[in-house]
């Protein structure tokens, strides 16, 4: 809301500055966005007096101009405007002045006539965009003197943003009132000085309310013989510093109204109204309406219009209709002042994607008390602008009458909510002065419950705590001394398993701390990304109003966000990334309704890792290489570690969309006694063909696990002390050559079911393809042997590591 | 020769063989030619008994200081080569070269800000909790005091999945289904991710916060203050003032919003001169929005009429780049790698 000092002046004698005042406000809710200056460019235009006006020698459209403009000397100025002529007083830019569009006025020779200043027209000072011809000053402004003083223009506005709960304060009459009670002046209301002609007879107009719910107010008035012209210079100008454009006459009007007072007009021609009379109901479902912006609207039931005898003619409290608008040929006016239901407006207004002015503050409730008020003082001034008069009666229907809330207030309870206490004449006085009647007899109930009714203005203020934050603002939320909170804890939640947060907050660590960089990307992608990667299409979760097709759905996978990420580093030149990210993925999920969200979508808790090129940052001093499959099986391990979880079970899958190869990792868990297999994410590469859009031209290695699965599983598992072996080991190393097809770790499970007693660990230490053999690898392990209760003898072990091998010539077809 | 002139000739002798030997390897060679069981010395007094018996116990002596003055030789010797080993070792020695450094990792920085606010409330009671990112329009909107046609719904625009769900517009829902699952006293905070249909230069359309909630019999403003001068002091300084300014939330009532004195100026305004660019020469800077809770949202949750509470809440990306002096919102999400690692 902009709000001029000077319009604030005619309501309340402020006379401190700007700054202060924004100040002040700020600290009772109404913060200052800024301070405007919107005639700040033309400062510098001084009021001149055109002493004579006399006919350029060698032009016929110049004129000399000697114009007196308080500088001791008169000017001489040549000036090409048909309207200038002498007595005027004129808006002059002298030598050396900068005029809003950056020209710097010097002294010329115009057609060989010296010229020293220049008279501007409106649009030269920016005031509008008349250029027909010079601006003509009233004859009381005081030659020399500085134009916008001399004009009083509003020089300072300030921006105030108005919370939505503060409708009174979408008024210059609102802030005034706000100005008056931080400063504790006096306010003063301006007279609404209507005088009907009592020559012309009572012209009343109809009002039906078929919908009483929807329109608590409707009244109008006539003005008739008016000429639809462009407003005084002063309104103009007003309008413009408080950012609406002016139209005319008639219009700035209602505009001027509702900005002064907040209560939205609105002026009919009254003669294209069919039948002289105002109907207020429903649309029809599928109505078309044509508003004065020249769209036409399509309606439906819980649209509320004004309509004649005939048609709509204005959609209520949105905007008016261009059937009925006011055109330079209106003669008559019917003026509309009512007050509408917020809630329907606020539909009508969001439906339609139509906010105006009026329904900005209907849609926030406007002061049903002063809607006659406002319409009076705005057909007093018609009538002034417009040279019509204001026909005798007041046409009004009001089937809902403004009823002020009784609140209860007690000062016990302000005390409680507020911490500190507050002597009941600052209460009442703050009540009080807010425009609250207060009712302090026992009387009417118990002993400490004030009695308190709404000021019509404030639609706010219907309950205690509403009051009680009245009282605490007008004391300063800010002076209220700070106490230490008591929050304690609960016993009867002590040694519940930490909370989600902090297991993904491990996690978070954990991969921060391995050396991966944590990434955080947006939960929607598009869908044609989950497309590219052949995601599912049925449980996806499409957003129904997207801001873009890039954001149009739910991740139901981390990768696509990841992927992102790797295409803007590469895009940056990055030579390799591993990153981690954790977040929700989404599915859409029928029996979540009945499920504790109550939404219809699945979410579940992930961790993606993104490996790509680079293992190492720097060349040196290891060797350069990319990374691989090792590199992420191996983190996943780490991180399963990290959860005190057993090594995965990875079993290859085939025909995956868009990993080649995928793994699926399974961990084996006892339930109920049997060994099963959790499935708690997966792992692979990115198909090459589809890594193209990421520029990605090395192996990008994703993985993805089930936070959810993970954290169950973390709960039940617990740490147990293994005691240290006692005795040494003996270490045998044992080759194995496979064809094609045998699986590393066919050979572990072989000598895990073995069931050794001796054969305490297995580890890999090589794993070797010869060139020339099709398919054939060499996998050498290290067997450790260890005793319990002895040293092992070298020849013991030999023989154990015999029969180990044997074993496994048998069971898996291998040589040694 | 005398075994006298042998003895002492075999001094001489070893101590110009030193000089010339320049490893341990060939000294210690010396060492056992000289002093060695079948070395030089043992040699001249296996003709012990060619002398006097008078003139032996000299000679012994003799042996002796020999024996024990070349082992002196060889000491010093040993420890000037070792000297010049170390010193030729240590010339090679580069303690510039780089490290074989493991991978540095890092949180991002809303992880970073998310925890420490999360530390501090922890810290005064509060328990973490969390809650579902797709909402339902009641536990958003309605349950906090935010009927359908309110206009408070135009300060979140909603991203919206059916006409009854939709994507949480801030962390409060999570705060209704903690009050729905518990009794007071209640002190919960709330962290995670948030989404408005908003984009431009200082809004993404996802972004996160933490909000608390403590509802405690008796609780007050004054108790509301003091718990945001905790936070405000713990996360940026001792230093910091905190000014309580009252504003709107459909939620809480009353309601304020808490400025902070600007960390980039100190509340001055200015920096060097030039005109703060944070604060815009106000010397405040907007950190979160609080309130005494709303007597609707209890009664939306089936609390006592005369129980009170308090809620805040704030924007996580805002805290952090008020902390590090990040100037574009949109970098948390682009997730450039020499961006992250700068958050270890």
């Amino acid at each position: 809301m902009l709000l001029s000092l000077s319009w604030l002046r005619e309501f309340t004698p402020y006379e401190g500055s700007a700054e202060a005042l924004g100040d002040r406000l700020t600290m009772l809710g109404l913060e200052l966005e800024d301070i405007v200056r919107p005639y700040r460019d033309i400062s510098a235009i001084v009021v001149g007096h055109v002493v004579e006006c006399g006919a350029h020698p060698e032009s016929d459209h110049l004129r000399v101009c000697c114009v007196d403009a308080g500088q001791g000397e008169t000017l001489d100025i040549v000036c090409g405007a048909p309207n200038v002529a002498a007595g005027q007083k004129v808006a002059v830019a002298l030598i050396g002045t900068r005029l809003p569009d950056g020209t710097v006025i010097k002294k010329a020779k115009l057609r060989g006539a010296p010229s020293s200043g220049m008279i501007c027209s409106e649009r030269e000072l920016g005031l509008s965009d008349n250029h027909d011809g010079i601006m003509v000053l009233p004859g009381t402004c005081p030659v020399g003197a500085r134009l916008v003083d001399a004009i009083d223009l509003d020089r300072e506005v300030l921006d105030i943003s108005v919370t939505p709960n503060r409708a009174d304060c979408l008024s210059i009459l609102g802030l005034a009132r706000e100005t008056a009670l931080a400063f504790d002046l006096p306010l003063t209301v301006p007279e609404k000085a209507l005088t009907e002609d009592a020559t012309l007879p009572q012209t009343l107009v109809p009002i039906d309310i078929p919908e009483p719910d929807l329109c608590r107010l409707y009244a109008g008035r006539v003005i008739s013989n008016v000429s639809i012209v462009p407003s005084p210079m002063s309104v103009r100008h007003r309008l413009q510093a408080h950012g609406v454009r002016p139209i005319s006459n008639i219009v700035d009007v209602t505009n001027y109204i509702l900005l002064e007072c907040g209560q939205p007009l609105h002026a009919f021609d009254l003669d294209s109204l069919h039948g002289g009379r105002i109907v207020v109901r429903r649309a029809g479902e599928g109505e078309k309406f044509t508003t004065l912006d020249g769209q036409e609207r399509t309606l439906t039931q819980d649209d509320l219009c004004i309509c004649d005898a005939d048609r709509a003619v204005a959609l209520a409290g949105v905007m008016g209709g261009l059937n009925s608008e006011i055109t330079g040929e209106s003669r008559s006016v019917f003026l509309e002042s009512a007050v509408f239901k917020p809630e329907n407006i606020r539909k009508t207004s969001r439906r339609l994607g139509l906010s105006s002015e009026a329904s900005y503050r209907f849609e926030r409730g406007v002061d049903q008390r002063r809607s006659l008020f406002s319409l009076d003082r705005a057909c007093a001034m018609m009538a002034a602008v417009g040279g019509g008069s204001v026909r005798r009666g007041l046409s009004c229907s009001e089937p809902s009458p403004f009823v002020p809330a009784r609140i209860s207030y007690r000062p016990a309870r302000a005390h409680t909510l507020l911490g500190v206490s507050l002597s009941a004449e600052f209460s009442e006085k703050s009540l009080r002065d807010i425009g609250c009647a207060v009712d302090k007899s026992v009387a009417g109930g118990q002993r400490d419950v004030w009695q308190v009714s709404q000021p019509s203005w404030r639609p706010d203020i219907t309950r205690e705590a509403d009051l009680i934050e009245e009282v605490g603002r007008l004391h300063g939320l800010d002076s209220i001394p700070p106490v230490s909170p008591q929050a304690g804890q609960d016993i009867g939640r002590a040694g519940q398993a930490p909370s989600l947060y902090a297991f993904w907050s491990r996690i978070r660590h954990w991969g921060a701390g391995l050396g991966l960089n944590e990434a955080v990307n947006y939960s929607f992608v598009g869908h044609k990304d989950l497309d590219h990667l052949g995601l599912p299409k049925e449980d996806r979760v499409s957003i129904l109003n997207p801001l873009s097709a890039e954001q149009d759905v739910l991740r139901t996978a981390l990768a696509p966000g990841l992927l992102q990420t790797l295409r803007n580093n590469l895009a940056q030149g990055a030579q390799g990334l591993r990153i981690f990210e954790l977040a929700h993925t989404f599915a859409a999920d029928a029996t979540e309704t009945s499920a504790s969200t109550g939404t219809g979508v699945r979410e579940t808790g992930k961790i993606g890792i993104l490996l790509y090129g680079a293992r190492h940052d720097a060349a040196w001093p290891r060797p350069e290489a990319d990374m691989d499959y090792a590199d992420i099986k191996g983190i996943v391990e780490h991180l399963l570690h990290f959860l005190h979880l057993s090594a995965p079970l990875c079993e290859q899958k085939n025909g995956h969309p868009w990993l080649l190869p995928c793994v699926e990792l399974r961990l084996a868990g006892q339930v109920d006694g049997r060994t099963t297999g959790q499935t708690i994410g997966w792992m692979g590469r990115l198909k090459p063909a589809l890594a193209e859009p990421f520029h990605a031209r090395k192996d990008v290695w994703l993985a993805e696990l089930g936070l959810d699965a993970l954290r169950a599983l973390h709960e039940s598992a617990h740490m147990q002390f293994v005691p240290l072996p006692v005795y040494p080991p003996v270490r045998r190393d044992i080759t194995v050559i496979t064809d094609s097809g045998l699986y590393a770790g066919q050979v572990f499970d072989h000598l895990k079911k073995l069931d050794h007693p001796l054969l305490a660990d297995v580890a890999l230490t090589d794993c070797f393809e010869p060139q020339d053999a099709q398919g054939e690898r060499r996998l050498t392990f290290r067997l450790t042997f260890r005793h319990p209760a002895r040293t092992l003898k070298d020849a013991e072990v030999d023989k154990e590591r015999e029969k180990v091998a044997q074993s496994l010539i048998q069971a898996l077809g291998v040589r040694i | 020769m005398d075994i006298l002139a042998a003895l002492d000739s075999l001094v001489t002798e070893f101590e110009s063989g030193l000089a010339l030997a320049s490893t341990p390897e060939s000294l210690e060679e010396l060492r056992v030619d000289a002093l060695g069981r079948k070395g030089k010395l043992a040699q001249i007094m296996s003709r012990l008994p060619e002398l006097e018996p008078a003139a032996r116990p000299a000679a012994g002596q003799k042996a002796n200081s020999v024996k024990e003055r070349c082992n002196a030789l060889f000491e010093a010797r040993k420890q000037a080569i070792l000297a010049i080993r170390e010193s030729a070792a240590l010339r090679r020695f580069d303690p510039t070269l780089p490290g074989r450094a493991p991978w540095r990792g890092s949180l991002h920085p809303t992880t970073l800000i998310t925890e420490e606010i999360c530390a501090v409330f922890s810290g005064m009671g509060f328990d973490v909790v969390s809650g579902p990112e797709v909402e339902h329009d009641y536990y958003n909107f309605e349950a906090l005091n935010m009927p359908a046609a309110h206009p408070a719904r135009d300060m979140q625009d909603t991203l919206y999945i059916t006409g009854q769900t939709l994507l949480r517009t801030h962390t409060s829902p999570v705060q209704v289904r903690s009050m729905l699952a518990r009794r007071p006293p209640l002190a919960v905070i709330a962290p995670g991710k948030v989404y408005r249909r908003d984009s431009d230069l200082t809004h993404t359309p996802m972004f996160h916060q933490v909000e608390g909630l403590l509802v405690e019999e008796g609780t007050s403003l004054a108790h509301l203050r003091g718990t945001l001068t905790i936070f405000v002091r713990a996360v940026f300084g001792a230093q910091t003032r905190v000014r309580f300014r009252p504003s709107f939330f459909p939620f809480t009532e009353p309601s304020a919003e808490v400025d902070i004195s600007c960390s980039i100026c100190g509340g001055e305004g200015q920096v060097a001169g030039q005109p703060c660019r944070v604060c815009k020469t106000t010397g405040w800077v907007e950190i979160l929005g609080c309130g005494m809770v709303d007597p609707a949202v209890f009664a939306a949750v089936g609390y006592p009429e005369d129980i009170s509470g308090f809620a805040f809440g704030m924007g996580v990306e805002r805290v952090a780049m008020l902390k590090y002096g990040i100037g574009d919102l949109r970098m948390f999400f682009e997730n450039d790698a020499r961006f992250l690692a700068q958050f270890a």
